[in-house]
């Protein structure tokens, strides 16, 4: 808990619609992620976990309330550093769809960094290209990849550019247990050994017990928080939550 | 089933609008052609019942000559003028004149474009029954006096009391201005300037002395038009050769020749909107293709719950039906817009064609709305087919791309389509019949697009090399987006290909053709230099001209060349007229038989084609018709080998002499006397030329230059075509790029996501848009330089045979192709910038 900040969210607020078409995405939620832990979004439907995590990277504009990204205010920026933020100070793994189809393997790890004209750290690559294990799928493009193997290439690229900050939406959603634990194994492999940030949001105990810490959502509010998670302890929690 | 698809195709707006968009570009075009002519042909006939609705009967000679761009009719004599008048019956008796003369402006220049619209003088008479009516001033009387129509009095600045020069048949001369006049309702029909006097000057200037080109007749009415006919034909005296026409005939039979020149108009238009069409039926097949591609899923979803394949495709074939309907309507109401833009055009050209309001005949509808509907659901049939054919399984996968068929077969017949082609358009190349090349240039155009898929996929790659090297990583995706579908690509490469095509085949045909031109003039025209007519087809240079240079202390020799029509053994023809005493040594024909200079003013030199179709002989004789009726005897004195674009008869000048014939020169060749700088011939030479406003004076390397340079004129032509292809090319690279974004939507929110800016997404897609452009560009042009060859050795015989490959115009065409590209790419670059991150990445 000594671990600087990644990520601050301060009194965030997110309304859709007006009047008595109101709904509170997130009311009036702050939060912060150190760097170097692994920390899962939880909560029911509807929660706004998903859309805490879109109003942190810099996806969602923000109703009310600020959000930084390594110390850096996103309000204050243009639609470009916004986009550049992203690309140097962001991971993203989403549920499905994360590769783009024309790109081999190792075209789409390194894509975040050649849209920003850069090579990257090769040796940095090269580790992240070990530890998801597929050094000998890099020229295969996405529709010759299994699915699990096309999620580690996820994991993959939002390593590659060594991020503040990489947001995961349900990595695993679309995963059979066995390739989730996969993914899974290697995103904790790449807080515990390579040092990342990642937050990841999920409805699945299992997953979410791979994390170092849990923050609970309900109705758009922070409803709670654990350390050191087990799936029983989750499953646990998440009974009360619903009463 | 229908009404779903009604609704169904009513739901998606912005579909309904892209795939309406390329129908209506298609059908705009022919609508806006009809509608243009209609109205072109409807003001000519009010303008013409207008003009002659005092003329009640109408005089002139029965003797013409039919040659290939209509009849030459011969001169009415004034003698029946008396006769007429005293017919009982008429009232008013007006004659008129309708020949060369060009009025010369301020500045010495002859006025009127000299590939534009006819110069002409006439007659301006008090009569009713005259065409024209005086607006300001008076009617000219006497030899010194001339009237001239309002517009080219205002276009030249001419007032009133200006001493004018014109230029005529018989010489030049200077007149004083006293009245500016108008025809019918109209300063100046279709463009034309007119120079206008009283019947004796007129008839002695423009014509010969007592002779006109017709009478207008008005009655008292006392008699109908056809008894008043009558009764005149009774009177006139036979010898005199005249024939007499109600008002009604003459009324239809001046429509009817102003419409066969605006038919070469409307042929002209006609040709280019089918072209358009044609190119617009790729882009309807495209987009159908791609839509239905899109709806793999929807459509599976119909199979899965209970809709047979049959239900599939005709709800896809009624939606195009609907979308056939709705687009060839909107195309007939812009073609509302695009005929007065024609019009617009035309007059920006200086052809002043007079549209009053609009004719939109319900066949310009019909044929519009029927022509879109049937293109439109024809080119929907292979896709809806495919529509049907999807399997109910398919709503459950994730896969909406459009799978690209088996290469193999799809290059079998391709390849067989193009090779067929080819040894279609290489026989008619070696002498087969021309039918020959039509059928080859099709087959090779069909096998080029049927193999277009597989070729698209390396072409676009290799194209996309430089592209990825140049720009890195936003290079890169857009070369493979251009690659991943490779159908798509080619498809909407098509437009480009066969526009690029085209146009390449033609310039290089053009390329060679003034070479060619070049070569020829080179050869056959040996003198230092040439004075040719202002205007080509009508009028020219009196010929007495030539005559008066030859006498130049500083010429040589000089001579002039004309062209007239005659009858040679009861067929009308084009025939050179030469001058045989000063011909020799500035034009020389290559004779077989016989002399040049010698030839008789009972002669006639002919080809050796026709000397061989017609089995003549030096000595042989031959029965040559004049336009007043009358019949010589003359004797073939020569044959000659024709090169280029030589005539196939000649004869002299002489021989015209004491006939009625029409003789003008077209060009004057002059050789200058050694010892005298060209600038000094060119001042002495123009004094009597140019700056009096005959003809246009240029040195013999300028002469081959302008002649050569007349080419141009077609290539102008084919450039509009260039133009227009280039319009729907453009809009089809747009409609595909958008469907392609729409489809790549969640591609698109990806790559933001991940820090693609918007400038970047903006250049993947210009630079795929850029690559699809130039994949058309360059197989078009490898197939127009093969047309362009296959064109000339077919037309070999016509005197095109070396090629020359037009380099610059195909750096030209390459460049253009490129920014059509990128232009293209504008919209649906913007586009893709505006896709939600938020809504692409939640939507799984």
């Amino acid at each position: 808990m000594n671990n600087p900040s990644a990520a601050i969210a301060t009194e965030v607020s997110k309304i859709y619609g007006h009047g008595d078409g109101e709904v509170r995405a997130l009311d009036n939620v702050s939060v912060q992620f150190e760097k170097g832990r692994f920390t899962a979004i939880m909560g029911p439907s509807g929660s706004g976990k998903s859309t805490l995590m879109h109003c942190m990277a810099g996806l969602d504009a923000l109703t009310m309330g600020s959000v930084s990204i390594g110390g850096v205010e996103l309000a204050d920026l243009s639609d470009k550093l916004l986009t550049n933020l992203r690309r140097e100070q962001v991971g993203f793994i989403f549920q499905s769809f994360n590769l783009i189809p024309t790109l081999n393997a190792m075209e789409n790890i390194v894509l975040p960094l050649s849209l920003g004209g850069k090579k990257g750290d090769a040796a940095w690559i090269d580790r992240v290209v070990d530890t998801i294990g597929l050094r000998n799928r890099l020229d295969h493009r996405p529709s010759e990849l299994s699915g699990g193997q096309q999620q580690r290439v996820a994991v993959a690229r939002a390593l590659a550019s060594q991020p503040a900050i990489i947001f995961a939406d349900e990595p695993t959603g679309n995963l059979d247990s066995k390739t989730g634990n996969e993914v899974l194994t290697f995103m904790r492999k790449a807080v515990t050994d390579l040092g990342q940030t990642i937050v990841m949001v999920t409805h699945d105990a299992v997953a979410a017990s791979f994390a170092d810490r849990i923050v609970f959502l309900k109705d758009g509010k922070i409803a709670g928080e654990m350390t050191e998670p087990t799936p029983e302890r989750v499953l646990d929690y998440l009974k009360h939550l619903g009463e | 089933m229908f009404r779903l698809s009604l609704k169904m195709t009513l739901a998606r707006k912005g579909r309904l609008f892209l795939t309406s968009l390329a129908i209506i570009l298609g059908t705009g075009f022919l609508s806006g052609t009809f509608i243009f002519s209609d109205t072109i042909n409807q003001t000519f006939n009010r303008l013409f019942t207008d003009v002659f609705k005092d003329v009640d009967a109408y005089v002139r000679s029965s003797q013409f000559i039919e040659v290939q761009f209509g009849e030459q009719r011969s001169t009415a004599s004034m003698a029946a003028y008396e006769t007429v008048m005293a017919v009982p019956g008429v009232k008013d008796v007006a004659p008129d004149i309708q020949a060369f003369a060009r009025i010369v402006g301020k500045d010495g220049k002859p006025l009127g474009a000299d590939q534009g619209p006819p110069t002409f003088g006439g007659i301006a008479s008090q009569s009713v029954a005259g065409l024209w009516t005086i607006e300001q001033g008076k009617l000219p009387v006497g030899p010194s006096e001339m009237a001239m129509d309002k517009a080219t009095a205002e276009s030249g600045n001419f007032v009133l009391g200006d001493r004018v020069n014109v230029n005529a048949q018989s010489g030049s001369r200077a007149f004083t201005l006293v009245g500016i006049a108008s025809y019918g309702d109209v300063s100046s029909p279709g463009g034309a300037t007119f120079a206008l006097f009283d019947q004796p000057t007129a008839s002695e200037f423009l014509l010969k002395p007592d002779t006109v080109d017709a009478f207008l007749i008005q009655g008292d009415g006392s008699k109908s038009d056809e008894e008043l006919v009558a009764a005149i034909n009774a009177a006139l005296d036979p010898a005199l050769k005249l024939e007499t026409l109600t008002r009604a005939a003459i009324t239809k039979e001046t429509t009817d020749q102003i419409g066969v020149v605006l038919g070469f108009l409307t042929t002209f238009l006609t040709v280019f909107s089918l072209i358009a069409l044609g190119i617009g039926c790729f882009v309807i097949y495209n987009v159908f293709s791609i839509t239905i591609a899109q709806r793999l899923r929807e459509n599976a979803l119909f199979r899965a719950i209970g809709a047979t394949r049959k239900q599939v495709t005709s709800a896809m074939l009624v939606e195009s039906l609907i979308i056939g309907v709705i687009g060839s309507f909107l195309g007939f109401l812009s073609g509302i817009g695009l005929s007065k833009g024609l019009s617009e055009l035309l007059n920006a050209a200086g052809l002043d064609i007079p549209t009053k309001g609009l004719s939109i005949q319900p066949r310009t509808v019909i044929i519009t709305m029927v022509v879109g509907t049937i293109v439109t659901v024809l080119s929907a049939i292979f896709p809806s087919i495919r529509a049907g054919r999807v399997p109910p399984l398919a709503a459950l996968r994730d896969t909406a791309l459009e799978n690209v068929g088996s290469n193999k077969k799809r290059f079998t017949i391709g390849i067989t389509m193009l090779a067929l082609g080819v040894i279609a358009s290489v026989a008619s190349a070696i002498g087969a019949p021309a039918l020959y090349l039509g059928f080859g240039i099709v087959l090779v155009f069909a096998g080029v697009l049927v193999c277009g898929p597989g070729v698209a996929k390396p072409v676009a790659l290799a194209l996309g090399k430089p592209i990825e090297r140049f720009r890195g990583v936003t290079g890169s995706m857009a070369r493979q987006n251009a690659a991943r579908n490779p159908k798509r690509t080619a498809r909407t490469a098509a437009p480009v290909l066969i526009g690029v095509a085209l146009v390449t085949a033609f310039t290089a045909f053009a390329t060679s053709a003034k070479h060619e031109i070049r070569d020829t003039i080179g050869s056959s025209f040996r003198g230092d230099f040439a004075v040719s007519a202002p205007s080509t087809g009508f009028g020219g240079l009196s010929t007495s001209l030539s005559d008066q240079l030859g006498t130049l202390p500083e010429v040589a020799q000089a001579t002039g060349i004309g062209f007239a029509s005659v009858n040679i053994d009861g067929q009308g023809k084009f025939v050179q007229v030469i001058n045989p005493a000063t011909a020799s040594g500035l034009i020389n024909f290559t004779m077989v038989e016989g002399s040049q200079s010698e030839l008789s003013n009972t002669g006639m030199l002919v080809s050796t084609g026709r000397a061989a179709a017609n089995n003549w002989k030096v000595g042989s004789t031959v029965n040559v018709g004049l336009v007043d009726g009358a019949s010589k005897q003359i004797t073939i004195e020569g044959i000659y080998e024709p090169s280029g674009f030589d005539v196939s008869y000649v004869l002299s000048r002489d021989f015209f002499t004491e006939t009625t014939t029409r003789l003008f020169d077209n060009i004057i060749y002059i050789k200058t006397k050694s010892g005298v700088s060209e600038d000094a011939a060119r001042i002495a030479i123009s004094s009597q030329t140019q700056d009096k406003g005959l003809g246009k004076l240029q040195s013999r390397s300028e002469y081959i230059d302008a002649q050569s340079g007349q080419v141009n004129q077609i290539l102008g032509l084919i450039y509009g075509l260039l133009f227009l292809s280039i319009i729907i090319a453009i809009v089809g690279i747009i409609i595909t790029l958008l469907l392609s974004v729409f489809e790549r939507k969640r591609e698109i929110g990806l790559l933001r996501a991940i820090g693609m800016t918007k400038s970047q997404v903006r250049a993947t897609v210009r630079w795929e848009s850029a690559i699809t452009s130039m994949l058309g560009a360059v197989v078009g042009v490898v197939l127009g330089v093969g047309m362009g060859l296959v064109l000339i050795a077919v037309l070999a015989d016509t005197g095109v045979s070396a090629f020359s490959l037009p380099v610059n115009e195909t750096i030209v065409i390459l460049v253009l192709s490129f920014i059509v590209g990128v232009v293209a790419a504008v919209y649906p670059a913007w586009k893709a910038t505006k896709v939600n991150i938020m809504m692409s990445i939640t939507t799984s």
